[in-house]
C-alpha cells in the first residue's frame, strides 16, 4: 500500500478545533494547510491542490456546503474527498452535508481512530480514481492514434480500392462501412475489350484486419483487368495472394463477373457467398446463382479451381450481388431477414428498377433499431446495350516516345498452353510498345480476342457459335467446350505480327491461324451479313475494327491490316 | 468531580504533545471573547448570532473534552435556531458558571 504522506485541508472557524484536527492528522503523517473559512478554503484549494478537504459546516464569509460545491466544480473530474466536520446529529443535516457534494462527516468531539479510518479509506479510493483516469487517458490516446491512422491509411485504401468505374451509370450499390473500414470490398473495371469485370468481396471480421487483404486484392484486380487479363487468371493471382498473406482461418468470400455487354453474357465465378439472383426482365423470373468454390485465401494454387458459370445476359436483365449482411441482418426478436423475405422483395415489386431501393428499404424496416449488424453490401448491374456501355477509358499516359516500328514476330499456343492460357495480355503488352498502338490498345484487343476466340473455339475445337442463340444452348455450347477442351492433342494457334513504318504512321498485319479444318468462306462471300456462320464469327465487328480482312487457305488463316496516322496522335 | 471527560483529556494530551498547553490557553482566551460577545447581544433579539456563537462554543468545549459544557451550549444554540429566547439569560448563566469551572480545571492541568 502506498503510505506516501497526503496533504489535507483543515477549514474551520474555530481555532480550538483547528488546533487538535491539526495535531491528529499530522500524528498520521500526513502535511496540513490550514483555513479559517469558506473562503480561505477554496482559495487554499486552488493554490496547494490538497488530497483530501476536512471542512467545517459552518464558518463565517462561507459555510462549508457552499465551500464543498467551488472546489468539487474546481476540481473537475479529479476525485476530492471532501469530510465534513460537525458536531449536528440530527440525520436530515447529515444528509444534507452529503448531498451538497461531502464524501463523509466526522463528528465532533474527534475521534482520532475514525479519522485515520476515513482518511485511508479515501485514499484509496483516491489512488484507484487517479489509476482509472490515467489508463482511461491511456486508452483514449491510443484510441485517437489508432483512429488516426486508420484514416490516413483509409485514404491510402480508398486511392486503391476504389480507382474503379463503380459510378457507371449501369450499377447501383451500397457500401455500409461498419466502422472506418468495411470487411466488404466492391470493385469495377473495364477491360480493354470493353467488357466490365466486378468483384464482390467479403473478409472474414470487420475493420482494419479485413480490409489490409482487400489491398492486394485490388491492386491485383485493377491491374491484370487493365492488362486485358481473364477472370481466371485474376482470380488464381488474388487466391494465391491472399492464401499467403492471410492468416490461418482468414479468407474472403468472393463473386467475381465478366459482364460482356457484346454477346450479352455474364461469367460468374462465386466462393462461400449466398446465392445472387439473376433478374430476367423479360419474363421477370429469378434465376439463382449459387457459390461452387471454397472462398479465396482457402486452397493452395495447385488446388484452386478457377472454373466459371455463364449465364446469357440480356439487355435490362439485373444481377444482384450481396454479402452475406443482407440475409443475415436481425430484428429485434432476433429473427433473420432470410431468403424467403428477399425473394417477397422481388415478387412485390411491380417496378424493376425499384428492386435495389426496395430491397435496402425492407431490411433496414426489418432490422429497425437493431441497426444492421455486419458489413452490408448491395450491388445491382443492369445489361445494357454495347453503345449505351461506351469504351473503356484506357490509360494512355508513360510508355517510350518512339518505340520499336519495324518488326515481325510469330507466337504459337499449342495443346495444354492454348487451354490453359490467356495470350492476350502478353500480345498486347509487346504491341503497347509502340505509342500509336497504345492509344488503339481497346480496339486491338477486341480484335485479337475475336480472332484467337474464333481460331480457338470454332477452328480447334471445332464449336458451333449457332448453340449460343438461347439460353439452353449457352449450356450445351459449355458443356461440348468442356468436352473438347480434353481432346484438345497437338491443336494450335498461330500470331503473326508484321509491323513496318509508313511516310505518315506505321501499319500492322495480324496473321492468325489454327489447326482446324477451316470454313468454306468462298461461298459465304456474297452473303448478307446476318448469316450465321459470318455473324458466329463476330466477323462484322473484326470488319469494323480494322481496314481489311481476308480469309486464306481453308478458311483456318484470317489476316487483318490496320493503319495509324501520327498526325492524328494528341 | 470533575467537569471533564479524564479518558478523553488524555487522549488529547497523547495527541497535543508539546501543543497541549497552546490548546488550553487558546480555548480559554477564545471561549472568555466569545463568551462576552454572547453575554452582550442576548438581549439584542439577534437570534441567528446567538446560535451561531454558541454552536462555535459548544464544538471547541466537546472537544476539549467538557461535554456537559457542550451540552449548555447546545441548549442555547437550540434556542437561537428555533428563535425561541424564553429564558435564554438564565441558560447563559448556566453554561456561564460550568464555564468557569472547567476553565479553572483546565488551568490547573497547565500547572
Amino acid at each position: 500500500m502506498d503510505d506516501s504522506p497526503l496533504k489535507v485541508l483543515i477549514a474551520d472557524d474555530n481555532q480550538t478545533d483547528r488546533l487538535i484536527l491539526t495535531a491528529i492528522v499530522k500524528k498520521m503523517g500526513h502535511d496540513v494547510v490550514t483555513a479559517a473559512d469558506g473562503l480561505e478554503a477554496v482559495a487554499l484549494y486552488n493554490a496547494q491542490q490538497p488530497d483530501i478537504v476536512l471542512l467545517d459546516v459552518m464558518m463565517p464569509n462561507m459555510n462549508g456546503q457552499e465551500a464543498a460545491v467551488q472546489i468539487k466544480a474546481i476540481a473537475g473530474e479529479d476525485f476530492v474527498p471532501i469530510i465534513f466536520l460537525t458536531s449536528l446529529q440530527d440525520a436530515n443535516d447529515l444528509a444534507a452535508c452529503l448531498d451538497s457534494g461531502g464524501d463523509d462527516f466526522l463528528t465532533k468531539p474527534y475521534n482520532k481512530i475514525i479519522l485515520q479510518a476515513k482518511i485511508n479509506a479515501f485514499s484509496r479510493m483516491r489512488r484507484m480514481n487517479n489509476t482509472l483516469q490515467q489508463q482511461r487517458d491511456v486508452i483514449r490516446e491510443n484510441n485517437e492514434h489508432l483512429m488516426h491512422e486508420q484514416q490516413v491509411a483509409r485514404a491510402v485504401y480508398d486511392n486503391v480500392a476504389h480507382s474503379g468505374c463503380l459510378d457507371l451509370p449501369n450499377l447501383k450499390f451500397l457500401l455500409s462501412p461498419f466502422s472506418i473500414f468495411n470487411g466488404d470490398v466492391l470493385l469495377a473495371a473495364r477491360r480493354p475489350s470493353g467488357s466490365l469485370h466486378i468483384l464482390l468481396g467479403d473478409f472474414t471480421g470487420h475493420g482494419l484486419p479485413a480490409a489490409i487483404g482487400a489491398m492486394p486484392l485490388a491492386e491485383i484486380f485493377y491491374g491484370m483487368t487493365a492488362k486485358g487479363f481473364l477472370m481466371a487468371d485474376i482470380l488464381r493471382e488474388i487466391n494465391v495472394k491472399l492464401k499467403n498473406i492471410l492468416p490461418v482461418g482468414y479468407f474472403c468470400c468472393a463473386c467475381m463477373a465478366n459482364v460482356s455487354f457484346r454477346k450479352e453474357e455474364i461469367e460468374i465465378w462465386m466462393g462461400g457467398l449466398p446465392d445472387f439472383y439473376l433478374f430476367r426482365n423479360k419474363n421477370r423470373e429469378i434465376e439463382k446463382v449459387a457459390s461452387n468454390h471454397l472462398p479465396l485465401g482457402v486452397l493452395s494454387s495447385h488446388a484452386f479451381d478457377a472454373g466459371t458459370q455463364s449465364f446469357s445476359f440480356e439487355v435490362s436483365d439485373k444481377f444482384f450481388m450481396w454479402s452475406d449482411g443482407i440475409i443475415e441482418s436481425r430484428n429485434e426478436e432476433g429473427d433473420l431477414f432470410g431468403e424467403d423475405r428477399l425473394l417477397d422483395v422481388f415478387h412485390n415489386t411491380p417496378q424493376e428498377h425499384e428492386i435495389f431501393d426496395e430491397i435496402l428499404r425492407t431490411v433496414n424496416e426489418f432490422a429497425g433499431a437493431n441497426g444492421m449488424d455486419d458489413d452490408t453490401t448491395l450491388l445491382e448491374v443492369t445489361m445494357v446495350s454495347e453503345e449505351e456501355a461506351g469504351t473503356a477509358d484506357i490509360d494512355l499516359s508513360s510508355g517510350a516516345v518512339t518505340g520499336p516500328t519495324n518488326w515481325n514476330m510469330s507466337y504459337t499456343l499449342r495443346g495444354e498452353t492454348l487451354r490453359n492460357f490467356n495470350p492476350l495480355p502478353v500480345l498486347l503488352n509487346i504491341l503497347n510498345d509502340v505509342p500509336s498502338l497504345r492509344r488503339m490498345s481497346g480496339q486491338l484487343y477486341t480484335l485479337m480476342a475475336e480472332l484467337f476466340s474464333n481460331g480457338f473455339e470454332h477452328g480447334v475445337l471445332g464449336l458451333s457459335s449457332e448453340l449460343k442463340s438461347n439460353a439452353e444452348g449457352f449450356a450445351e455450347y459449355y458443356r461440348q467446350r468442356e468436352l473438347a477442351l480434353n481432346n484438345i492433342g497437338d491443336g494450335f494457334v498461330k500470331f503473326e505480327f508484321d509491323h513496318a513504318p509508313t511516310k505518315d504512321g506505321g501499319k500492322l498485319e495480324i496473321t492468325v491461324s489454327d489447326s482446324g479444318p477451316g470454313f468454306n468462306y468462298e461461298s459465304k462471300k456474297e452473303t448478307t451479313m446476318v448469316d450465321s456462320a459470318f455473324s458466329g464469327r463476330g466477323i462484322p465487328l473484326i470488319r469494323s475494327l480494322c481496314d481489311n480482312l481476308q480469309y486464306q487457305g481453308n478458311g483456318n488463316i484470317v489476316k487483318v491490316n490496320l493503319s495509324w496516322l501520327t498526325n492524328i496522335e494528341e | 468531580m470533575s467537569n471533564l471527560d479524564l479518558d478523553q483529556l488524555e487522549e488529547l494530551k497523547d495527541i497535543m504533545e508539546d501543543g497541549f498547553v497552546d490548546l488550553i490557553e487558546t480555548y480559554i482566551n477564545d471561549s472568555d471573547e466569545k463568551l462576552a460577545k454572547l453575554a452582550g447581544i442576548l438581549a439584542s433579539d439577534n437570534a441567528t448570532e446567538i446560535s451561531e456563537i454558541a454552536h462555535s462554543l459548544k464544538g471547541s468545549s466537546l472537544n476539549i473534552s467538557a461535554q456537559t459544557l457542550g451540552g449548555c451550549f447546545k441548549v442555547i444554540e437550540d434556542q437561537g435556531r428555533d428563535n425561541n429566547l424564553e429564558k435564554i439569560n438564565e441558560n447563559y448563566e448556566l453554561a456561564f458558571a460550568e464555564y468557569q469551572q472547567v476553565k479553572a480545571q483546565l488551568l490547573t492541568l497547565l500547572n
